[in-house]
């Protein structure tokens, strides 16, 4: 079992005013699926991931990653694991803009201590893989939403993750673009990669091979596709 | 490794923010050069009173007179009181004595052709020359024989020959000290500028002083060399007891003279340079500080606008550490660039005003980048945890 989640709840802190955001959540993914989240706007899918990539953490329940309670670690291991387990991509992309592709992809190599020749080499065989072998120098400013989000995948790939988590990663981008995208997670799915993916885009969904619909932080439904 | 990335990563953001990081720098440099320039010319300065004080030694005693009091009245005429055979008989009488210059300074209108320049006129014996190590640069000093017969011959300090003679050798020239032919035989060297010129002196045998030219049977100090600088004690002791003798002091009576180290002297002119150099160093601090108030402020100012760059670093693995260290070697590079800047504003500074170059010792070199990277790292310390200790999910979330 990947990922086992138990009972968990969120409830961000507004002031004096309690937001809750996931209401006991319990959940089980097996390596090699491919979810798709979905749920109206506010229903906690962010929270959900990002407590599954180990950005956040529960305000009570348990998470286990890899049979590992990320509820025990400390902010050095959960560093090392978003470093070397997860691979996160985000809707706007996330990128270092005045680096160029090449830098933002070796850069969770950089945090992990890698040799600068084998960490390039690597990186720029990520890169070819997302189809961007001719853009490496470019800053990522200077590419277009889609070779952003490429390079995002890349970089999320550098580390050969356990889990990738993908919130929203069409969600910035027009629909051709998109589905180019979903193709790139669809082979990555078919590599073995663990897929979790946020979508709001019903025909996304049902390229994946489990639904899991959220409402009001609660588990509405899930369902194999 | 990670070091090194933290350097290109910092020279990087350095870089995208040009004028920003200048200012910032400039204040650094500013204040690391004024610093290294007040200290060196301190320096300077104290190497040059050594010097003196070398040449000197620290075995000559100055005597002269002083006003004696007596239940508070002056007496007057103790300003008269020291004479050339007192001078004889310390020398004589005291055993860690070994030899007394007397000497008679006068003022003096010196001529030479349609030259003329008012001056100090000093009448001594030969001895001065060794006692106070002051060799004439060309010509030589006056003999015990010109003592004797009153010559009229005279050797020019360097500011006297200067204005006198501009470049020419005066050596075996005439002129004229107050009026009175004199031969010129001998030039000495300059002991640079001081708080009174001690080049602008004419030196002539005290006989022609005395007798030719003032008309007096006084002097107005007497210097005594010491067998070594330890029998200060008893020579103080033996001075004392032939001149208050001599003088017929009552023991209820203060002395009517004063004798003083040259070297002790020189030592207090010393001490009140440091005081000054001290000072303005601390002035030249406080600039250095405020240059690293300027680095604190760029990088609080750098890590809130980065928010979102540490967000995105954080999420993809980069620990606490290595935030902290990216902002904080940041940080210090803009104090040792700052320090080089400096360091290079203090020479060119330097020429500027004198025309000259001007070493920095090697080791102030190190200093100065030390103490910049002291103050950058000191001055990035704080923003550099701040930006450690962001909430990840909020950095990301940062617009
Ligand atoms: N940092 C936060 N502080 C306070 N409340 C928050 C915070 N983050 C999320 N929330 C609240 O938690 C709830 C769930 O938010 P979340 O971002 O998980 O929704 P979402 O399903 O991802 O929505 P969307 O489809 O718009 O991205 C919302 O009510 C939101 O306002
Ligand atoms: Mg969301």
């Amino acid at each position: 079992m990947l990922i086992e989640m138990n009972n968990v709840f969120k409830t961000y802190l507004l002031g004096e005013v309690k937001v809750p955001a996931l209401h006991a959540i319990s959940l089980n993914i097996e390596d090699n699926e491919y979810v798709a989240i979905m749920g109206p706007s506010g229903s906690g899918k962010s929270t959900l991931m990002n407590i599954l990539g180990c950005l956040d953490t529960p305000t009570t329940g348990t998470y286990y990653l890899a049979r590992k309670d990320v509820g025990s670690l400390n902010d050095n291991q959960l560093s090392d694991i978003r470093n070397t387990r997860i691979g996160f991509v985000f809707q706007t992309f996330n990128l270092l803009p005045r680096s160029s592709a090449l830098h933002n992809v070796e850069l969770p190599l950089i945090y992990s201590g890698m040799p600068s020749f084998k960490r390039k080499q690597l990186a720029m065989d990520v890169l070819e893989r997302v189809g961007l072998n001719d853009r490496m120098m470019h800053k990522s400013n200077e590419l277009s939403g889609g070779e952003r989000q490429r390079v995002a995948i890349a970089r999320a790939l550098i580390n050969k993750p356990s889990l990738i988590l993908a919130d929203e990663p069409t969600g910035n981008l027009d629909s051709k673009t998109g589905e180019e995208i979903i193709e790139i997670m669809q082979r990555l799915y078919e590599q073995g990669n663990t897929i979790i993916l946020v979508t709001h885009e019903e025909y996304i969904a049902k390229q994946t091979n489990r639904i899991i619909r959220l409402r009001d932080g609660i588990i509405e439904s899930d369902e194999k596709v | 490794m990670i070091i090194l990335e933290n350097i290109r990563m910092a020279l990087q953001s350095l870089r995208t923010n040009p004028l920003r990081s200048v200012l910032t720098l400039t204040g650094i440099a500013v204040g690391i050069g004024a610093v290294l320039y007040v200290v060196i010319l301190g320096e300077i300065t104290q190497q040059r009173i050594n010097e003196r004080l070398e040449s000197l030694g620290s075995n000559v005693l100055l005597i002269r007179p002083a006003y004696s009091r007596m239940r508070g009245v002056r007496t007057a005429a103790s300003v008269i009181n020291l004479k050339w055979d007192e001078a004889k008989e310390i020398k004589t009488t005291s055993d860690v004595i070994t030899a007394t210059v007397p000497t008679y300074t006068g003022q003096g209108v010196a001529e030479f052709k349609d030259q003329n320049w008012s001056t100090s006129v000093t009448g001594t014996t030969p001895e001065y020359e060794t006692v106070n190590n002051d060799h004439p640069i060309e010509g030589r000093f006056f003999s015990e024989d010109e003592l004797d017969r009153r010559a009229r011959v005279c050797l020019l300090g360097a500011t006297v020959h200067e204005k006198l003679f501009g470049n020419l050798s005066p050596i075996d020239e005439s002129i004229l000290i107050n009026s009175k032919r004199f031969t010129v035989i001998g030039l000495l060297g300059s002991k640079g500028e001081s708080w009174h010129n001690p080049d602008n002196q004419v030196f002539i045998p005290l006989t022609t002083a005395q007798e030719r030219l003032y008309g007096v049977d006084y002097l107005s100090s007497i210097l005594a060399q010491m067998r070594s600088a330890e029998d200060y004690d008893e020579s103080l002791f033996d001075i004392e007891t032939i001149l208050r003798r001599n003088h017929r002091l009552r023991s209820d009576e203060d002395n009517d003279f004063r004798v003083r180290r040259q070297d002790l002297y020189l030592s207090t002119v010393r001490e009140t340079n440091l005081e000054i150099a001290n000072f303005v160093i601390i002035i030249a601090l406080v600039s250095l500080i405020v240059g690293g108030i300027g680095v604190a402020n760029v990088m609080l100012v750098t890590v809130t606008e980065r928010t979102r760059e540490i967000g995105i670093r954080r999420a993809i693995g980069a620990k606490k550490f290595h935030i902290l260290t990216q902002f904080l070697v940041e940080a210090v590079i803009l104090g040792i660039i700052g320090g080089i800047l400096g360091i290079a504003g203090c020479m060119g500074f330097n020429y500027f005003i004198t025309g000259n170059g001007l070493n920095i010792p090697l080791d102030w070199v190190g200093y100065s980048f030390i103490i910049c990277s002291g103050i950058g790292s000191i001055a990035g310390l704080y923003p550099a945890v701040q930006a450690a200790n962001k909430n990840v999910i909020d950095a990301l979330r940062y617009e």
